[in-house]
């Protein structure tokens, strides 16, 4: 009985040992691994924005995204994207921003108008890596900013229909 | 000895009892019913709509991708190939009216073959008879383009499969084929589609095994390209069930099993090019 | 193997002069993201389509730029105010250097 306590003693003692120098060891790849991961993280929603439109106010209106609640898969995920403001020569949306803030690149597509197009409507299929929100930026060209946010579930099939 | 072998009688009886109550229901309008899902299409409909909207419909009526399968399908279809200087259009009109509604009774039982032939395989079969053409590969972008048009002239037709006659142990085949288990993870088609359709599996509703033969060839998000019935069974199903060897395209159980599919959807119109995700 | 670079684009049957219509263009591409291996596990390098510009007589009236986030066989629909008799073209560019084009023609009543 003696001795099966002390070995069970002897096995924690080192179970606890491996798991210290396990614990160790895992210090030394973790100095690799900032800069792994800021790989995988991507570029952040922030800085994009920032990039394009440097400290210009973004305001919410004007601007409408339809998309599904929960994406069937992340590879071919519906958006279409509406805005009421007028397409007049002297007053027209000049672009329309496309973000998925989940991806690597949020960055999916700039779609510029003209008058010509009569309408600031959009229908696009995009990529989406996780569930996150989709954004829409539209630049008018008197230069005012409006915005769209809008969160999409992207599933990971069983079967994948 | 003689109580064994009265025994042995007996349960022989209410053996072949049991198989023939099959067998009536089988025959019968509800028999189809006994051997679908226990949710109702209706009620998978309901559960997939408010699970997932209707982006996946809205998607197939805006632009479907294999639109342009289509169109090279028909191009297919009129291109002279082969020996006899022969195209398809040349024997079946321009735009192949004489195959209105041929579809509709595709696959069927095939005497000639004393099997199940499905309608890559009569491509297949007027290629070399007819045109002298080298048959195509299965699975490969031209026989499914062409089949995808051939299905297209019989769009909204009801899909009307006999399983009458000599096509009875085909479908009797398919049908244990369905009911076989399969693979490491020991599945059968039955689990998924008839005892759990209407539930999810991860984050996917399973279908209703109804539904399932009436719109192939289709256009596949997960593929990103248009495949046919058979692909989607032997690359997915089969392979999800972590099967070793997979069949091949056009063997005899998945031919089986395709007649018991499309029979499960007799009555349902033909609807191609699909989009599914 | 499907082809790159086959277009179909719709417009509205019947277009009334001034009408704001709907164009709807599809385009076979594998628009690969660069971060997907082969069965050989060799990465596939990126090829997209970085690049549309849509033509109406000889106005260009919108350029897209994409990114691979765009999903493959990409699916548009855009909308052009139909006041004049006029082709519309839509020229779509991969980062490959090639380039795919069609016609429609606008002829409203």
């Amino acid at each position: 009985m003696k001795e099966i306590e002390l070995s069970r003693r002897q096995f924690i003692k080192t179970a606890g040992a491996t798991c210290v120098a396990l614990s160790v060891v895992g210090i030394i790849p973790g100095i690799f691994k900032p800069a792994l991961a800021a790989e995988e993280k991507g570029e952040d929603i922030k800085d994009v924005l920032k990039k394009h439109f440097g400290d210009r106010k973004i305001e919410t209106g004007h601007v409408d995204i339809k998309a599904p609640i929960i994406a069937e898969n992340g590879a071919v995920v519906p958006l279409t994207i509406i805005s009421d403001l007028p397409m007049t020569p002297g007053d027209y949306v000049k672009k329309i921003y496309v973000y998925a803030e989940g991806n690597l690149n949020p960055y999916v597509a700039g779609v510029a108008l003209t008058p010509a197009n009569g309408k600031a409507e959009l229908a696009l299929r995009i990529k989406m890596r996780k569930t996150s929100n989709v954004r829409a930026v539209v630049e008018t060209s008197k230069g005012n900013l409006y915005q769209a946010i809008k969160s999409v579930k992207v599933t990971i099939g069983g079967c994948g229909g | 000895m003689l109580g064994r072998v009265s025994g042995m009688l007996i349960t022989l009886l209410l053996l072949s009892g049991v198989l023939s109550v099959i067998a009536l229901r089988e025959s019968s309008a509800e028999g189809i019913q006994e051997y679908t899902p226990n949710i109702s299409p209706e009620e998978y409909d309901k559960r997939y709509k408010e699970f997932y909207g209707e982006a996946t419909k809205q998607m197939e009526e805006e632009g479907n991708p294999a639109d342009l399968v289509l169109d090279d399908g028909k191009a297919l279809f009129k291109k002279v190939d082969g020996g006899k200087g022969k195209s398809c259009a040349d024997c079946h009109g321009q735009n192949g009216e004489r195959l209105k509604g041929a579809a509709t009774t595709y696959p069927r039982y095939d005497a000639g073959l004393k099997g199940i032939l499905t309608l890559p395989m009569q491509i297949n079969r007027c290629r070399e008879k007819n045109m002298d053409a080298k048959p195509w590969k299965y699975g490969t972008y031209d026989i499914v383009a062409v089949e995808l048009f051939v299905k297209s002239l019989s769009n909204g037709m009801p899909i009307r499969i006999s399983i009458d006659g000599p096509a009875k142990p085909f479908y009797e085949a398919g049908k244990r084929m369905y009911y076989t288990r399969l693979g490491q993870w020991n599945w059968n088609c039955a689990l998924c589609h008839v005892k759990y359709s209407g539930h999810k599996t991860r984050a996917n509703i399973l279908s209703t095994n109804r539904h399932h033969a009436d719109h192939w060839p289709t256009y596949r998000m997960a593929w990103q390209s248009t495949g046919t019935i058979q692909r989607r069974i032997i690359n997915d199903c089969i392979k999800n069930m972590r099967v070793d060897k997979l069949p091949e395209y056009e063997s005899e159980d998945i031919r089986n099993l395709e007649f018991y599919l499309t029979y499960k959807a007799n009555g349902l119109p033909i609807q191609v090019p699909g989009f599914r995700f | 193997m499907a082809e790159i670079g086959k277009i179909r684009i719709r417009i509205p049957d019947a277009i009334k002069k001034g009408d704001v219509i709907p164009v709807k263009a599809l385009i076979t591409h594998p628009m690969e993201t660069g971060m997907r291996k082969d069965k050989a596990g060799k990465p596939i390098p990126e090829h997209y389509i970085n690049d549309v510009k849509v033509y109406y007589g000889n106005d260009l009236i919108t350029s897209m730029d994409w990114t691979i986030a765009v999903s493959a066989d990409p699916f548009m629909t855009f909308y052009v105010k139909a006041d004049k008799a006029a082709p519309l073209r839509i020229v779509w560019k991969d980062n490959k250097g090639a380039t795919f084009e069609d016609t429609v023609q606008i002829n409203p009543q």
